[in-house]
């Protein structure tokens, strides 16, 4: 079990989580920080909040991985 | 505690929610009423268990829930004392669902045998127990909707403004706070999200000035923000005889 952090940015703007989540290990946090940044970024796009969201996360006080999720609207008409 | 405290809140909430006579409450205070204390965390009735007693919270508070093969659990409903979430095992034999404690909880399980005694001798609390699952069915329609079509920070507001709702018709608000002693993960449970996007959710509510949570309390801080941000109609608790 180990200790992961996962920090959010929204369009650039840090919430920040000092608490932090246990997870058995690296692949369960990878798979906690995609699902929450696809969540996240479901409802950031719909209400128009912002368009990317970061998910990064560190284990104890090390960068582990870094989940980035944009959107890209091309107006064709 | 006394045993005539046991149904209590049950019948505090039957005279709210339903016409029920004296003859009624008389009933229902003399139903056989086995007390246990169990665990947080704990499988009251597990899916495709068959029941034989029913259970009324005493103390504490329960969900219901579903998991799939993948180990991902949804809460489904959160209950709260003077309420019977496995009334339905009465008529549907095999459970179709889990039923679990979340906190310590103080539970009286009633045999199916005397509750379809009390439903012989006193049709009217029959048709209030009825009306009882209908009212359930009601809230899952509304979970439904709450999972399928709000963001995030508006289900987690819809699930609180409800359970004040129902914890106001038995007595349990004071003033602006009440208890909600659920973990960061249960949250996360009820919503369809994850533990992480829970927490970011409660923050995001706290920052906004709408509610702050507080060890398995809820206060609210801007009660007309938390009304708009939930969108909370409360037409379908069906709170009196008349609705």
């Amino acid at each position: 079990m180990s200790r992961f952090h996962f920090h959010i940015e929204e369009n650039g703007s840090l919430i920040p989580d000092e608490e932090g989540h246990d997870f058995f290990d690296g692949n369960e946090a990878r798979k906690e920080a995609i699902a929450t940044g696809a969540s996240i970024a479901r409802d950031a796009f719909m209400t128009g909040s912002a368009c990317r969201v970061v998910v990064d996360v560190h284990e104890d006080n090390a960068p582990y991985l870094k989940v980035s999720i944009t959107l890209d609207v091309e107006e064709k008409g | 505690m006394s045993s005539d405290a046991i149904p209590a809140a049950l019948i505090r909430r039957l005279r709210t929610t339903s016409a029920v006579t004296d003859e009624d409450i008389k009933a229902v205070d003399a139903l056989p009423i086995s007390v246990r204390e169990y665990a947080a965390e704990r499988t009251i009735v597990g899916d495709g268990q068959q029941a034989t007693e029913c259970c009324l919270i005493i103390k504490g508070f329960c969900a219901r829930s579903k998991t799939t093969s993948e180990g991902r659990r949804q809460i489904l409903s959160i209950h709260i004392p003077g309420e019977i979430p496995d009334l339905m095992s009465l008529h549907l034999h095999v459970m179709d669902h889990d039923l679990s404690t979340l906190t310590l909880c103080t539970l009286g399980f009633i045999h199916h045998d005397a509750l379809r005694l009390l439903h012989r001798r006193q049709p009217n609390l029959a048709d209030m127990f009825w009306r009882d699952t209908l009212i359930d069915a009601a809230m899952f329609r509304e979970w439904i909707v709450n999972v399928g079509q709000r963001p995030a920070p508006a289900r987690l507001a819809h699930v609180i403004v409800e359970l004040r709702e129902r914890l106001k018709v038995i007595g349990r608000i004071e003033g602006n706070r009440f208890e909600m002693p659920l973990t960061q993960e249960q949250i996360g449970e009820a919503l369809g999200i994850t533990a992480v996007h829970a927490n970011r959710v409660i923050k995001q509510l706290r920052q906004e000035g709408i509610v702050a949570f507080h060890r398995g309390h809820v206060e609210v801080l801007d009660e007309n923000k938390l009304m708009e941000l939930a969108g909370f109609d409360d037409r379908y608790l069906h709170l009196s005889p008349a609705l």
